[in-house]
């Protein structure tokens, strides 16, 4: 909180399409960490915390016990299924690092889809329980469906058109041309080739939606005073936030900013705690599971009103390094791997060391925010020491 | 009467919560007992008062496009045949709170738009498995 805790390591595994990984769920998180703290300059017997966000498989007990943990003090996850909590598990860590119940926290996220199925799928029987009736009756199924709801509402809200969506789109693909690690990586996007590709679900074409990869990412998170003597310079977390504004907790369209990113409150949270507004911003990663809640979060999170919000990403403003607001300069989800989100914690990071392949002049403030269009929301937003 | 997303598409299992808004044949909504608030999808507790006993009002079963999508992929076997189809999310004129999602049965897919004038229709079932009768709620358009 407030640079009380700091990033000392990245890391990740190779990245792969889906179902390409030769190795497990469990060893690409191993690799990942592993990565992570040796970029530290750490011994993996230091680590002393877990965080994650909607980790069923890789438990923090099973990778304490493989990875020669020598005590584990604290393992949590935020609540809320979806990529919108990557930017609320590393809140904890800044939690856990800040109030001094954690020294060495390692942050992280592991997907196999080719081992263990694919993730976000609609999945169902012949027979629906409980709530999903209201909508899976009616054949809105999957998070795609979700998001293409709110967005359709927003764009007629706000006189958006799809130009807009494209435009997030074809920053994510141009960033990625810099990535060698990025899976779009010498596959560049035109904007004739994206309103050409075919329709998934209105007004969503195929490349507005993120791919499914197989990969893990990890940050490590520490104190200011351990950090002293590693081997990078560390990027503190000067702010972070997840959360809800009134009435939106709940589902089938019915919160009660419907159309909603969940961001408001969480944009809210982000500034008043680093005490800097958007504008001071210098390169922001925002989380695309599809390119219409990025508008929305965007808006939000107070980058600009609703109604500015398409010229704000026209003209080319977020492509490149020297971009109006600099965006998802690895690639993101559409463009690096979708490895739910974790791979935009990692750039962030890189952003402040100065080590992306598309790398801003001069980063002092590099945000973070996760998922949008599910709750609750979450962001973080990381600063030069 | 055929279904929307054809007769194979999956049946609600009526738990009581559920079984008021599929089996009533009108648009039941869940009303709170103390403080009168609808509130859609039903819940345990009220939303604005915290109340836990609930009736329910029936609305008039006129609504309005909101939003929607048109599903083109799709993301289970038995729509394959189906898509693309088109979901609405409808809001209710006499409780406008409250936002549902409905198929059009009579509109086209392209020919579904934000603003228009809706009236609820039911799509009657007899489900086999439990030889229970069921009433869908859907939407038609309003022709005045």
């Amino acid at each position: 909180m407030q640079r009380r805790a700091v990033v000392v390591g990245v890391g990740e595994s190779s990245y792969y399409k889906r179902g390409a990984a030769p190795e497990t769920e469990f060893q690409l998180a191993c690799i990942a960490i592993r990565n992570a703290v040796e970029d530290a300059g750490l011994a993996l017997s230091e680590i002393d915390g877990f965080v994650s966000h909607m980790e069923s498989r890789n438990d923090p007990m099973r990778l304490s016990r493989t990875l020669g943990v020598e005590t584990l003090d604290f393992a949590a996850q935020p609540w809320g299924g979806g990529g919108n909590g990557v930017a609320a598990a590393i809140m904890l860590a800044d939690a856990a690092v800040s109030g001094g119940l954690a020294k060495c926290v390692v942050a992280f996220r592991a997907l196999a889809q080719g081992q263990f199925g694919r993730f976000g799928q609609a999945r169902m029987a012949n027979r629906l329980y409980g709530a999903a009736n209201y909508s899976a009756l009616y054949g809105l199924l999957s998070p795609a469906h979700i998001c293409a709801m709110q967005t359709r509402r927003f764009m007629h809200d706000h006189d958006i058109s799809q130009e807009a969506l494209a435009n997030i789109a074809l920053a994510c693909y141009a960033n990625a041309q810099r990535n060698p690690r990025a899976l779009r990586h010498g596959k560049p996007l035109s904007r004739e080739e994206y309103h050409a590709s075919r329709w998934i679900v209105e007004p969503f074409h195929l490349f507005d939606c993120c791919p499914e990869n197989d990969g893990a990412a990890a940050i490590v998170i520490t104190t200011p005073e351990r950090a002293k003597d590693l081997r990078k310079k560390p990027v503190p977390i000067l702010a972070a936030a997840q959360g809800l504004d009134a009435g939106d907790g709940f589902g089938a369209f019915n919160e009660r900013n419907f159309p909603t990113a969940f961001y408001r409150n969480v944009g809210s949270r982000i500034w008043e705690r680093s005490g800097v507004r958007p504008a001071d911003v210098d390169v922001a990663q925002f989380y695309e599971n599809f390119t219409g809640p990025v508008l929305i979060a965007m808006s939000e999170m107070g980058f600009a009103p609703p109604d500015g919000i398409e010229e704000f990403v026209s003209n080319g403003a977020l492509e490149g390094s020297d971009a109006r607001l600099p965006f998802y300069t690895s690639g993101g989800n559409l463009g690096e791997a979708y490895i739910h989100g974790f791979e935009l914690i990692n750039e962030a990071v890189r952003q402040v060391r100065g080590e992306s392949t598309c790398q801003v002049d001069n980063v002092e403030l590099s945000l973070a925010v996760a998922g949008p269009g599910f709750s609750p929301g979450s962001a973080v937003l990381f600063c030069r020491d | 009467m055929s279904r929307y997303l054809g007769d194979a598409w999956a049946l609600p299992y009526l738990d009581p919560q559920i079984r008021p808004f599929f089996t009533s044949g009108v648009i039941r909504i869940q009303l709170c007992r103390s403080c009168d608030a609808p509130q859609h999808p039903p819940d345990d507790v009220c939303h604005a008062c915290q109340g836990t006993e609930f009736t329910h009002r029936d609305s008039a079963g006129l609504g309005t496009v909101h939003s929607f999508i048109v599903v083109h992929h799709p993301v289970h076997p038995a729509l394959t045949e189906r898509v693309p189809y088109a979901v609405a999310l409808i809001t209710l004129d006499d409780m406008p709170q409250i936002r549902l999602c409905g198929n059009i049965v009579d509109l086209a897919p392209e020919a579904v738009s934000i603003g228009q004038r809706l009236r609820a229709t039911f799509e009657e079932i007899h489900d086999a498995e439990t030889g229970e009768g069921l009433t869908i709620p859907q939407w038609e358009t309003l022709t005045s």
